[in-house]
């Protein structure tokens, strides 16, 4: 089963279009959602919440239908963003006090629980905080109210290498229970090669890939070899390449087809996500 | 619907003071000065109210906040139309309440005897004025809802003086009887129901 699914998802801006996009986030699983900065990651999420109408195509989350059914669907996810949504003048006990009554099964002993362990103060004023306490407290209000799809937008964007590794675990620990899903949509992918079980790559407002994170490894490959080897038809079997005076290295996302055609003249290595993003997004070929 | 307006009043819990400010400095302005204080009093104070709890939302991404909980968008809209309509009764009531008190403490103002007239006009009044500010506050962006709250409050201050002219000319004529009022009242209230449906209409199209 999908804990999302979109279906020709198009939102048109006047320099920057998603276009037709169609995306299945498995429950179960935890998703990544990568590309690089301002190729529609969080218009697609967004669009996901309700927050961006689109232009055309369809939205379903948790088997319900977005907007139509917005308020059942919000009970039973959770949100958290890079960006602040919470009153600035309010403390973090006031905000509680504010958002609990929404929620069905919000769990103050969660709460309070999650407080203490991100070492947050009620009674701090969110202005006060700082982008990885904001970001600990919409993590405390998601996780309080037993969501069972969190949405999370940039969430590591601005925290500490510790308190990262801290939010991977407890995201691991949401994930024991088998109905829970997670898409996470970042630019930082070494999060992702720590916990994602999928990988969405999205570039240009446009998918061009959704599949298992083993998968995305197993089917890419970065090439790494002399000048001499490459013609004009190699190079056009690369995603991207770049060359140096002293040699290249490019992306190929048919490994099979690289082996045979490099033999032993190459050296073909598991690309990183990061590479595979960096290739992608920068195309042809970029002379260093 | 309780939840969104237990949300404003914990948005606006330590604004209280503000309102309180408001209604002490537009009586001691207006109350020596002007005949109709009644009404500049309460929709002065009423308004800046309303003015008051939209600018903490839009400084605080208020809309982006409410769209991640579980509401509908016409649940926000419907709450922000219920508070304004307690702004306002809070705004003409503290109004008539204050002039009450005044007309017996200092009989040397010559105070008239107020009617039910003098709460249902600036009711009506501030109604109206609802019911053009909410579709644009919830059209607009951030930037255009602060400037739509800047415009309001010096048209409200520019237009207060031939308004008070006009309607004092209306009643010493006699051009206002009982029925003109009931239809005036009914006008009213079909404007704000307008109002309402349309603002529904802009704010479920608009994105955050």
């Amino acid at each position: 089963m999908n804990a999302i699914e979109l279906r020709n998802l198009t939102k048109s801006y006047p320099l920057f279009t998603v276009d037709n996009v169609s995306l299945n986030v498995k429950q179960g699983y935890i998703t990544g959602l990568i590309g690089p900065n301002g190729v529609g990651k969080s218009t697609l999420i967004r669009m996901m919440l309700g927050m961006v109408r689109p232009d055309s195509g369809s939205v379903k989350i948790l088997g319900c239908d977005m907007p139509k059914q917005e308020v059942e669907i919000k009970q039973r996810i959770g949100i958290v963003s890079d960006e602040c949504f919470y009153y600035e003048h309010l403390t973090i006990i006031d905000m509680k006090k504010m958002i609990a009554p929404f929620y069905k099964k919000w769990s103050d002993r969660k709460f309070n629980g999650y407080l203490e362990q991100f070492e947050l103060s009620p009674k701090k004023k969110i202005g006060d905080l700082s982008k990885g306490m904001k970001i600990k407290l919409a993590l405390a209000v998601a996780l309080s109210h037993e969501a069972e799809l969190l949405i999370m937008d940039e969430p590591t964007s601005g925290l500490d290498p510790v308190f990262r590794r801290e939010m991977l675990d407890l995201l691991a620990d949401m994930m024991q229970n088998e109905r829970n899903s997670i898409i996470f949509s970042t630019h930082i992918t070494t999060d992702l090669d720590r916990i994602a079980d999928y990988i969405a790559f999205i570039h240009r407002g446009k998918i061009v890939f959704n599949e298992t994170k083993e998968g995305v490894f197993e089917r890419y490959a970065l090439v790494k070899g002399d000048l001499e080897l490459l013609d004009s038809d190699i190079r056009n079997e690369f995603i991207g390449i770049r060359e140096t005076s002293v040699g290249f290295e490019g992306l190929v996302d048919h490994r099979h087809k690289a082996e045979q055609l490099f033999g032993d003249h190459a050296v073909l290595e598991t690309p990183s996500l990061e590479d595979i993003m960096y290739f992608t997004s920068r195309g042809g070929y970029v002379h260093a | 619907m309780l939840n969104l307006l237990r949300k404003d009043l914990i948005a606006l819990k330590s604004s209280l003071w503000t309102i309180l400010l408001y209604l002490v400095v537009f009586s001691v302005f207006f109350i020596p000065k002007s005949e109709m204080s009644i009404y500049f009093v309460g929709i002065y104070t009423a308004f800046g109210t309303i003015s008051l709890a939209t600018m903490i939302d839009i400084k605080n991404h208020n809309h982006h906040f409410l769209v991640t909980l579980p509401i509908s968008r016409k649940h926000i809209v419907q709450a922000k139309y219920i508070t304004a309509i307690l702004y306002t009764l809070f705004g003409v009531l503290a109004s008539y309440g204050i002039h009450w008190v005044v007309k017996l403490a200092i009989p040397q103002l010559n105070k008239p005897d107020y009617t039910v007239l003098d709460i249902l006009i600036p009711i009506g009044m501030l109604l109206v004025l609802v019911s053009v500010y909410m579709p644009l506050f919830y059209a607009l962006s951030k930037k255009g809802a602060g400037i739509i709250n800047a415009v309001f409050f010096v048209s409200l201050i520019i237009l207060a003086q031939p308004a008070a002219f006009l309607m004092n000319m209306m009643g010493e004529n006699g051009m206002v009887d009982d029925q003109m009022i009931l239809l005036i009242l009914i006008g009213i209230l079909l404007v704000f129901i307008a109002s309402y449906f349309l603002t529904i209409h802009l704010f479920a199209r608009r994105d955050l």
